[in-house]
């Protein structure tokens, strides 16, 4: 099982970089960028692009591919596969070759890219062989190999000094590549201030029905590590409640054994960030596997209730949507409602307004423009997408929001979606409320600094 | 004042040496701006006109400094990423094969393995340095010198390459010996005439790896050099199994891949339990699973547990074609969260859903709501998930799901929006009780506004009409609405129903089931119910102005009429106005439709205007004949939509599977053997080792250097540190389940039927052929010309 390479797309569809491809016809890439191009251009909504792209062969002879594609931020990462190549094969690469370019170049651009393409060249080279079976992907490996862009390289090369030279002759020292005997951490780590954090991130997927009833809901979270220890330490991480986190998986870190014995996270940590497991949290501690889990026993209340009326009338509507908390003690924040109003929509006029509960006063924003007041809501349409975005920055407790407004379409009968899309965050707080029992730090003798904190966004579908 | 003077001078010199800094600082930034800005510079060489001559790279490429050489490597790679040809540089990047600085030596070797083809003379000046390299102590250098020289596709080095496989193969490093079996397939690549020796290179040096890091390759060069060489494997089957845990994410997909295959070509079929088929699932259930088979599904068991997607669908693989149906419960949370991974892996994900579901439907259908389609998934994900929705129906869920589909009939996708009413329709065929929700939905959605909703209800309250009256009146008394009473109700409506096709799905309705109004009406003509001749008339009034799709149904339905009523002289006028149309119409079809028709019509009396009707000759056929040709035969099918996923030859993991496009090379999985090879060949020395207590083989990470690791040695260990020695007690719990499991069986009396399995099979092919030939039969039906008219036209 093999890819057949990468291809980096810049947004117009421009190839940036490309590894080199064992294929006999030169025409191959370029086949598999048109066709991927082209059902981009076709798209009826951006963004709405089959994932595979069915790429016919060339010629008499070829045999027909495919080609699995990702957008991140302004580049695409094109990944051709022909034979019987498992296309999840390929976005697990793209998914991993992604990771480590963050962990290079930070927010992905197509203009870092281009500025570091020589090192994205070398990183190819490295995480993909050939043949096009994957290589080196452990980041703390990687490193070793292909020296991440700093400033402290660049000073370092503009005065002369050769840097390479150390991993030359650096084999002797036990700190060389490939010299650790744990292949996703780095040998011989020192730090001078010891520290590790952990990120919970749970994320609540929710629909409900136009009569608030969610009709499905689950809560996922990850752990996201940050480990700045030096030598080996060897970690035990626990929790009071472990019992509720259910359909787990894990960095290769962890001791699988320990996990299925005692529920406990044993692990020598990578060095730098990672993600440590993935987890989905049922109160009834029922994995999906087990005979009796009934999903409708795991729904999670919905923090917030939408009241909404939509009118659609010949060529246009009104709608007017009320958003209220229903979180006490705490507000949630960065919430963004989007609507999509279907093709061909404009003409969008629209009130966002603060409503009447909670604390703290109410106001009005924007006639036309959609820059909010004082109320902290603001509104605005891309007419890219079609889709109206309503914004409200903080909303205390038991706060009531209110968007009113109105839309015109070319065609006699409008088209909106049948859903509204609801993002917020929730800052320290988790779902779960997960509690770490104990980070217990064995094979060193420093202590460190342990940092341990919650985070929960949303992400719910409400249908009208 | 000696002070003062003293004083000044430290200020002079002070000043004097902070111009100095500043001079040596704003040079070395100068530099620092154009390194900064360098990688966009080369890359926009053309736009923004610095671009150096080919005489000045090459220059820079002699040069002795490894900035200039750098630079200028740089601006080769840059050519070959804007697609240029940059091959004339070849003499002068070979020089620098052995260039002490590694940047450079990469990025040579970038250019070589892209240019060796074209030069192969000059390439094989690079070899040597290579075959130094290999001898490198530096594992790095020595796994890139092989990883290029395998790379670098000119023939004539083959045999060096084998040679150089052979040495790396049993080098202690394990990343060499990982780049040493994936030069394997390249080797044999580059020429077949080397596949005896690299066959014995991976039987006797490569397989004997006790390394996680290197064996998922080893996997790979055997996958692709000996796919059939199963039997090399035996001797190390077990611990193959046993090691899988510890590989990396990608070698155990590989290995996985390469362990389902001999298990299905080397072990017995498990037996399989009938009663478990159709129902619950129950654990423990009685199962004969070899000793063998089941180490391989503990081992894989815990790597259920991974976060790369790849390797869950690859153990879930292992499971659905490896495993008996009891051990199936085990990857359903696993497939499932994967479904909430990205949406790119969702939308592969559900495809193997659709596939497992086919056989398994009742392990997913508890959970039916997590596929639930939301408005901002993709259209191939939405209409996936329809799809498996269908599969997941149960006399539980039905109603929940009916209300989904009713729900995507709002989509804002067309396509999505027939699939949804599709849907329902195919849902009232599995579900009996959903007919009646399912008509009042269908009813309410004519009324819509948007023509994709009314078309497809149309089309799809025409299937359940037929269905209803071909089946009798067995569901009648159930009905709030009797099936003529729809037509009747989409008589009424014609005018609405603007969409072509639904148009005329409208009209054969009504002119098939005018006639069979139990009392004849009392207003209308006789024998036709009352709703019909309208119809007629409102079409009459628009003919020239329908699709042709619309006048060929607007035809057929006054001949019907005709044939029902020819006594009535407002239909018998309406019918001579209608061919009298038809004749002189545009499309051919409508013609060749008027003529074939008001012939038949002949014999019941139908006056056509023109000469020709006295000098036709051929047989006239009696009324009862012209009926028998009208109405009969045209029965409701089941109309199953037949996607390529259906054919059941599918499978997990395949290409095809997503592109829905048979795609070559689609190798099925083997067969069990109904009896396996003997086990004892699988027997090593390794089994004994195994039985005994776990030798600590900790290496403490510090001061290991790699002089010491040998392949004789153990494998590099995962678990380091102090635990280590319970640790790999920990890992050998994984294989303490498969007595949990032994002792579960012993309890459990035995009964199995084992040709349960392919009798299944067997009767779901003729399942699929029946429906093939059912779909053949129906392309005699009206809609079946239709199409066909279609043909014609092309």
């Amino acid at each position: 099982m093999g890819i057949d390479g990468l291809i980096l797309l810049d947004n117009t569809g421009r190839s940036i970089i490309q590894s080199g491809f064992r294929s006999t016809s030169p025409a191959y890439p370029l086949l598999h960028i048109e066709a991927v191009n082209n059902a981009v251009a076709k798209a009826t909504q951006p963004g709405d692009v089959d994932p595979v792209v069915y790429v016919s062969a060339y010629s008499i002879g070829d045999t027909p591919s495919a080609c699995c594609h990702v957008q991140c931020t302004d580049v695409r990462i094109l990944c051709p596969i022909s034979g019987n190549v498992d296309p999840l094969f390929g976005f697990a690469f793209l998914q991993t070759f992604i990771e480590i370019l963050r962990e290079y170049f930070g927010p992905l651009s197509a203009a870092t890219l281009k500025d570091n393409f020589d090192v994205v060249y070398q990183l190819l080279e490295e995480t993909l062989d050939s043949g096009g079976h994957p290589l080196t992907t452990s980041p703390n490996a990687l490193r070793d190999i292909v020296l991440p862009p700093s400033l402290f390289n660049k000073l370092l090369s503009v005065a002369g000094a050769n840097i390479n030279a150390t991993i030359n002759s650096g084999s002797g020292l036990g700190s060389g590549p490939f010299s650790s005997p744990i292949p996703w951490r780095k040998a011989g780590l020192k730090y001078t201030s010891n520290e590790v954090y952990f990120d919970m991130v749970e994320e609540l997927k929710a629909i409900v029905n136009r009569n608030g009833v969610p009709l499905s809901s689950s809560v996922l979270g990850k752990i996201e590590a940050n480990s700045r220890l030096s030598g080996t330490p060897d970690c035990l991480l626990s929790f009071t409640n472990s019992s509720v986190l259910v359909d787990c998986a894990f960095h290769p870190c962890v001791r699988l054994s320990r996990w299925a014995r005692g529920k406990t996270f044993s692990f020598v940590p990578p060095d730098g960030k990672f993600i440590l497991a993935e987890y989905r949290y049922s109160p009834t501690g029922s994995s999906s596997g087990s005979a009796n889990a009934s999903p409708l026993k795991d729904n999670i209340p919905i923090p917030f209730v939408i009241k909404s009326n939509v009118e659609l009338l010949d060529h246009g509507g009104s709608f007017d949507i009320t958003f209220t908390s229903r979180l006490n003690g705490r507000s949630l924040e960065n919430i963004i409602v989007e609507f999509n109003l279907g093709s061909g929509a404009s003409g969008i006029k629209c009130i966002a307004a603060r409503g009447t509960g909670g604390l703290g006063r109410g106001g009005v924003s924007s006639m036309n423009a959609g820059l909010g007041g004082n109320s902290g809501a603001s509104w605005a349409f891309d007419s890219r997408r079609r889709v109206l975005k309503w914004e409200i920055n903080n909303a205390p407790p038991s706060s009531s929001w209110n968007l009113q407004g109105s839309f015109s379409t070319p065609s006699i009968a409008p088209r909106p979606s049948h859903a509204l899309q609801v993002q917020f965050d929730i800052q320290s707080y988790t779902f779960s409320s997960l509690k770490v029992e104990q980070l217990k730090i064995t094979g060193e003798t420093y202590k460190p600094y342990k940092g341990i904190r919650g985070r929960a966004i949303g992400n719910v579908e409400w249908r009208w | 004042m000696a002070g003062q003077q003293y004083l000044n001078s430290i200020s002079e010199n002070a000043t004097r040496l902070g111009m100095r800094l500043q001079e040596t600082l704003s040079e070395h930034t100068r530099d620092l701006a154009i390194g900064r800005g360098s990688g966009a510079g080369y890359l926009e060489t053309g736009a923004l006109g610095d671009e150096k001559t080919p005489a000045m790279i090459r220059k820079q490429l002699d040069s002795s400094s490894d900035r200039e050489k750098l630079d200028a490597m740089k601006r080769l790679v840059a050519l070959i990423s804007k697609g240029r040809n940059a091959s004339e540089y070849f003499a002068q990047v070979v020089k620098n094969v052995a260039a002490p600085n590694l940047e450079i030596r990469k990025l040579v070797y970038i250019y070589l393995l892209r240019y060796a083809e074209h030069e192969p003379d000059l390439a094989l000046l690079s070899i040597n340095t290579f075959q130094k390299d290999l001898a490198d102590a530096n594992p790095l250098i020595r796994a890139m010198a092989l990883r290029v020289l395998s790379g670098i596709k000119v023939p004539m080095i083959g045999s060096i390459v084998v040679l150089a496989i052979r040495k790396c193969a049993a080098d202690p490093s394990p990343y060499v010996r990982k780049a040493a079996a994936l030069a394997v397939p390249k080797c044999f690549e580059l020429d077949a005439a080397h596949l005896p020796t690299l066959i014995q290179i991976i039987s006797t040096i490569l397989l004997r790896d006790r390394s996680p890091l290197s064996l998922g390759s080893v996997a790979v060069a055997f996958q692709a050099i000996c796919p059939t060489r199963l039997d090399l494997i035996h001797p190390h089957y077990r611990r193959l199994c046993r090691i899988l845990v510890d590989l990396d994410e990608w070698g155990q997909v590989e290995l996985m891949e390469l362990l389902l295959r001999y298990a299905r070509t080397m072990l017995v079929r498990p037996q399989t339990n009938l009663s478990e088929r159709g129902g619950e699932e129950k654990h423990g259930d009685e199962e004969e699973i070899e000793k063998d088979l089941k180490l391989l599904l503990d081992s894989v068991e815990p790597v259920f547990q991974s976060r790369n997607p790849a390797v869950v669908l690859a153990a879930t693989k292992v499971f659905f074609y490896g495993a008996p149906p009891s051990y199936w419960p085990k990857f359903v949370g696993p497939v499932m969260r994967l479904n909430t991974n990205s949406k790119e892996v969702e939308r592969v994900v559900l495809v193997d859903l659709l596939i497992i579901t086919r056989d398994a439907p009742h392990l997913f259908a508890p959970h039916y709501t997590r596929f639930l389609v939301r408005s901002d998934d993709l259209t191939v994900v939405k209409k996936t998930k329809i799809q498996l929705l269908l599969r997941l129906l149960t006399v539980d869920n039905w109603s929940a799901i009916l209300r989904e589909f009713i729900e995507y009939a709002d989509d804002m996708d067309d396509t999505v929006v027939s699939e949804a009413i599709h849907a329902l329709g195919t849902c009232s065929a599995h579900v009996p009780e959903a007919i009646p929700s399912c008509l009042t939905a269908l009813i309410t959605m004519i009324k819509s506004r948007y023509d994709t909703v009314v078309s497809s209800a149309v089309m799809v309250l025409k299937y359940l009409v037929q269905t209803q009256l071909s089946m009798g009146s067995a569901f009648a008394g159930t009905l709030a609405q009797s099936p003529l009473s729809i037509i009747a109700h989409l008589a009424r409506r014609i005018d609405d129903i603007r969409h072509a096709q639904a148009r005329a799905c409208v009209l054969w309705l009504v002119g098939q089931y005018a006639g069979s109004e139990e009392k004849a009406s009392t207003s209308g003509p006789e024998g036709i119910a009352d709703w019909a001749p309208d119809v007629l008339r409102k079409l009459a009034q628009s003919f020239g102005s329908e699709d042709y799709l619309v006048k060929l149904q607007t035809i057929t339905l006054a001949a019907k009429l005709f044939v029902l009523s020819p006594t009535d002289r407002t239909i018998n006028l309406l019918c001579q106005y209608i061919f009298s149309l038809a004749r002189y119409d545009k499309n051919y079809d409508v013609r060749d439709r008027g003529r074939m028709l008001s012939s038949l019509l002949v014999g019941v009396g139908l006056q056509i205007s023109g000469p020709s009707a006295e000098e036709r000759g051929g047989v006239v056929l009696r009324k009862e004949q012209v009926k028998l040709v009208l109405f009969e035969g045209k029965s409701g099918t089941i109309v199953e939509k037949d996607s390529f996923l259906d054919d059941g030859k599918l499978q997990l993991g395949s290409l095809g599977r997503v592109t829905g496009r048979p795609m070559v090379m689609n190798d099925a999985l083997p067969d069990w053997l109904e009896k396996g090879v003997e086990s004892s060949l699988r027997d090593s020395e390794d089994d004994a080792r195994v039985n005994a207590p776990p030798v600590p083989t900790a290496i403490s990470s510090a001061g290991t250097t790699h002089s010491q690791k040998g392949i004789a040695t153990p494998p590099i260990v995962l678990t380091p540190g102090v635990s280590t020695p319970s640790s790999i007690a920990a890992k050998g719990q994984w294989t303490d389940l498969e007595s949990f499991y032994a002792e579960e069986e012993k309890e459990e009396a035995e009964d199995d039927d084992g040709d349960e399995d392919e009798d299944e099979d067997e009767s779901e092919e003729e399942e699929s052929s029946a429906a093939e030939s059912a779909e053949e039969t129906e392309s005699g039906s009206e809609e079946g010309q239709a199409e066909s008219d279609v043909i014609h036209v092309h």
